[in-house]
């Protein structure tokens, strides 16, 4: 009877043990970590990051992309500065809820030291201070950024103060097949238009590209991105978004399923769309239609266009935790991403197909002259073509209005 | 030992839940409030949420154990040994995930069962073609956990069918002289539902807290509530975060007493059932 107490008596501090050593438990921070990295030149920060590991969360949904990543980042940042780099897959709301947990428990070193962000994430990020900074200024390459451009230094209207660092630029673009719509609509007016004489092939997703079309019509409605611009506005928002769910009840019944259900991503669109169910999906990447060509997913006739009114252009970036145990090593990393050679690389068709962040004027000749000589899209329009359609994006709140109240007006929840 | 591994994370967990429900931990939290459990219990979606996970439940098990109990009545042996046996184990190890992407391409409009409905002219184009995913009644759902529970509780069946040895009462019963339909319907599906009920009980609990297929193949209009939890809590306001947790604390709530309350009914029966002279043993 004794030792059967015994015996429960040192399960429980054993397990007690467990249960606060996991709850609230200080580790060790590594020697160099102590060092204030912000404070060191560049080379002392190469030299600290040689032979760390660094921990990096990005969204692994495209082929070409992790190729790129597993191909070509990792074994050149091992070969080069030394670092082991491992990819773990997870975006936005994962990295928003792995910081949050992390910094609940007080836990002093993250799992995370770099994640491929941006937007919404960032203003969570940034809510919940989980991002360190500023860091992008130590970079030697982003010398050849041009953060003055809004498309680039300020991510959904919040500048990025040093808090990420740009590593890729898109645009959004609507992709039809030629062939069913050679004469795709420009404008909400033909789009209404063209769905009551095609019901049933045309839907947006429940996820970020689908709000990043909303934003677009809530932008048109508003009468231009100028008047939505700068920060969140309430009186604003109650003005236009009426109106927006409006137009999307006219719409609704000539959706994919009578607009009663919604893809949850672009993954099913784009796969109803290569099986014919759909004629049109969308892409937050313009270069993806090329992709997806090339991977013989999506037809020939596939094109990707974007409206007469325009299309969100925006940048992704690399950020780093807080609680980072590897900092200066993530900082040569990102440094390496945003390399005229990486940044070259990554923006082929063939390879990603990602816009750089790099701007041709600062960047040396020799290097302006490669980035010319990439092969173009052949089924996109050129980007500089894009360009002059392209609307900056709105601050973060009314995406997350507009995802919340789609719910209620739309869905019915 | 049981309690300390199984039951006091769990309960640990569920009082974190509380607490975050409640406002009294999270980064964001602006100290107690009821706020976020009157916005969840007050909204009619969360209700409709749960009214269609039970819905989705239940016709699956129905259907998994209806079709499960026939095969086994009609061929007991079948599946325990030979091919089949083999066979049958194959969907059980595919994952959820899967198994809805399967049923997608087989059941959606551009998917294969559209195609050749197409090809045998039965339909003109695929817009003809019935929504059978992403659907009012959640057919999509249902089928991808049909086809998951159907083998399971096949397999189920056979085995207890053998070991409780319910052939000896089939043929007892036909010597009595009942028809075969008759010695299956009254004598080996009692049997064998009395002694699989607690059983059908938590497959039906675990369907109805089912994500992966229903996030794929049902609509956001009828959600079922892992898939409305998972949305408060990842998408994409921090501030709805204490809204998952009551979402999951109600649900956990509900289906525990749902599961409690029909288990020890059953326990009563089954001892009742001893009391009157009855074979079964106390679960």
């Amino acid at each position: 009877m004794i030792r059967e107490q015994k015996r429960r008596s040192a399960l429980w501090f054993f397990l007690s043990s467990i249960l606060l050593w996991s709850c609230g438990g200080q580790q060790e921070r590594r020697p160099e970590e102590a060092a204030d990295v912000l404070s060191m030149p560049w080379e002392a920060i190469e030299q600290q990051a040689r032979g760390s590991t660094v921990n990096l969360m990005m969204w692994q949904g495209d082929p070409l992309i992790n190729a790129y990543m597993e191909q070509y980042v990792k074994p050149a940042v091992k070969e080069r500065f030394g670092i082991n780099l491992r990819i773990a897959g997870g975006q936005g709301s994962i990295i928003v809820q792995a910081l949050l947990a992390e910094l609940q428990a007080g836990r002093p070193n993250s799992e995370l030291d770099l994640m491929w962000i941006n937007g919404e994430t960032f203003y969570q990020l940034r809510q919940i201070g989980a991002l360190f900074g500023p860091w992008t200024d130590k970079l030697p390459n982003a010398r050849y950024i041009d953060f003055e451009n809004p498309f680039i230094g300020q991510d959904f209207q919040q500048p990025a103060d040093g808090f990420e660092c740009p590593w890729g630029n898109v645009q959004m673009a609507i992709i039809y097949d030629s062939l069913k719509a050679p004469a795709p609509p420009q404008d909400r007016a033909e789009l209404l238009a063209f769905v009551r004489r095609h019901p049933g092939c045309f839907t947006f997703d429940n996820h970020f590209t689908g709000l990043t079309f909303l934003k677009i019509l809530l932008m048109d409605i508003a009468g231009g991105p100028q008047v939505l611009a700068g920060p969140f506005d309430e009186e604003k928002y109650r003005r236009y978004a009426p109106l927006l769910w409006d137009y999307i009840r006219e719409l609704k019944p000539y959706l994919w399923k009578q607009g009663n259900a919604f893809p949850e991503a672009v993954a099913p669109m784009h796969q109803m769309f290569a099986n014919g169910e759909l004629w049109f999906t969308m892409s937050n990447n313009d270069s993806e239609v090329d992709n997806k060509v090339l991977q013989g997913l999506f037809p020939e006739s596939a094109r990707a266009y974007v409206w007469e009114v325009g299309t969100i252009q925006n940048s992704h970036y690399m950020g780093i935790a807080r609680n980072a145990a590897n900092k200066a090593a993530a900082m040569v990393v990102a440094n390496f991403l945003i390399s005229p050679e990486a940044q070259h690389r990554k923006q082929d068709p063939a390879v990603w197909g990602d816009g750089t962040v790099l701007s041709m004027e600062k960047l040396p000749p020799e290097w302006q002259e490669k980035f010319r000589k990439l092969p173009g899209r052949r089924h996109a329009p050129p980007r500089e073509q894009m360009q002059a359609r392209a609307l900056p994006e709105l601050a973060p709140e009314y995406m997350i209005r507009l995802a919340a109240d789609f719910r209620k007006e739309i869905l019915g929840q | 030992m049981f309690i300390a591994l199984a039951v006091l994370p769990l309960l640990l967990g569920l009082g974190y839940a509380m607490a975050y429900s409640l406002g009294l931990v999270g980064l964001l939290s602006e100290g107690f409030t009821l706020a976020h459990w009157e916005e969840v219990l007050g909204s009619a979606f969360f209700w409709r949420t749960m009214a269609f996970s039970a819905w989705v439940s239940v016709v699956t098990t129905v259907l998994a154990v209806g079709v499960a109990l026939g095969f086994v009545a009609a061929w007991p042996r079948v599946f325990l040994r030979g091919s089949l046996s083999l066979f049958i184990y194959f969907p059980l190890a595919i994952p959820a995930i899967v198994m809805a992407f399967i049923v997608f391409q087989m059941l959606s409009a551009g998917g294969l069962v559209s195609r050749l409905a197409y090809q045998l002219g039965l339909i003109s184009g695929l817009e003809q073609f019935p929504g059978l995913v992403n659907d009012y009644w959640g057919i999509g759902i249902i089928a991808a956990h049909f086809l998951m529970a159907a083998p399971f509780f096949i397999i189920f069946f056979a085995n207890l069918y053998e070991n409780e040895q319910v052939e000896e009462f089939v043929q007892l019963a036909r010597t009595l002289g009942a028809g075969a339909r008759q010695a299956a319907l009254r004598v080996a599906a009692p049997l064998l539902l009395r002694r699989a009920f607690p059983t059908i009980v938590l497959y039906g609990l675990f369907v109805m807290g089912a994500y992966e297929a229903p996030l794929l193949l049902g609509r956001q209009s009828n959600q079922m509530v892992s898939v409305l939890a998972i949305q408060k809590l990842q998408r994409f306001n921090l501030g709805d975060i204490p809204q998952a947790y009551v979402a999951c604390i109600a649900y956990s709530a509900i289906v525990l007493s749902l599961a409690v309350w029909l288990l020890g009914r059953n326990g009563e029966e089954r001892l009742k059932y001893q009391g009157s002279g009855g074979r079964g043993k106390k679960v």
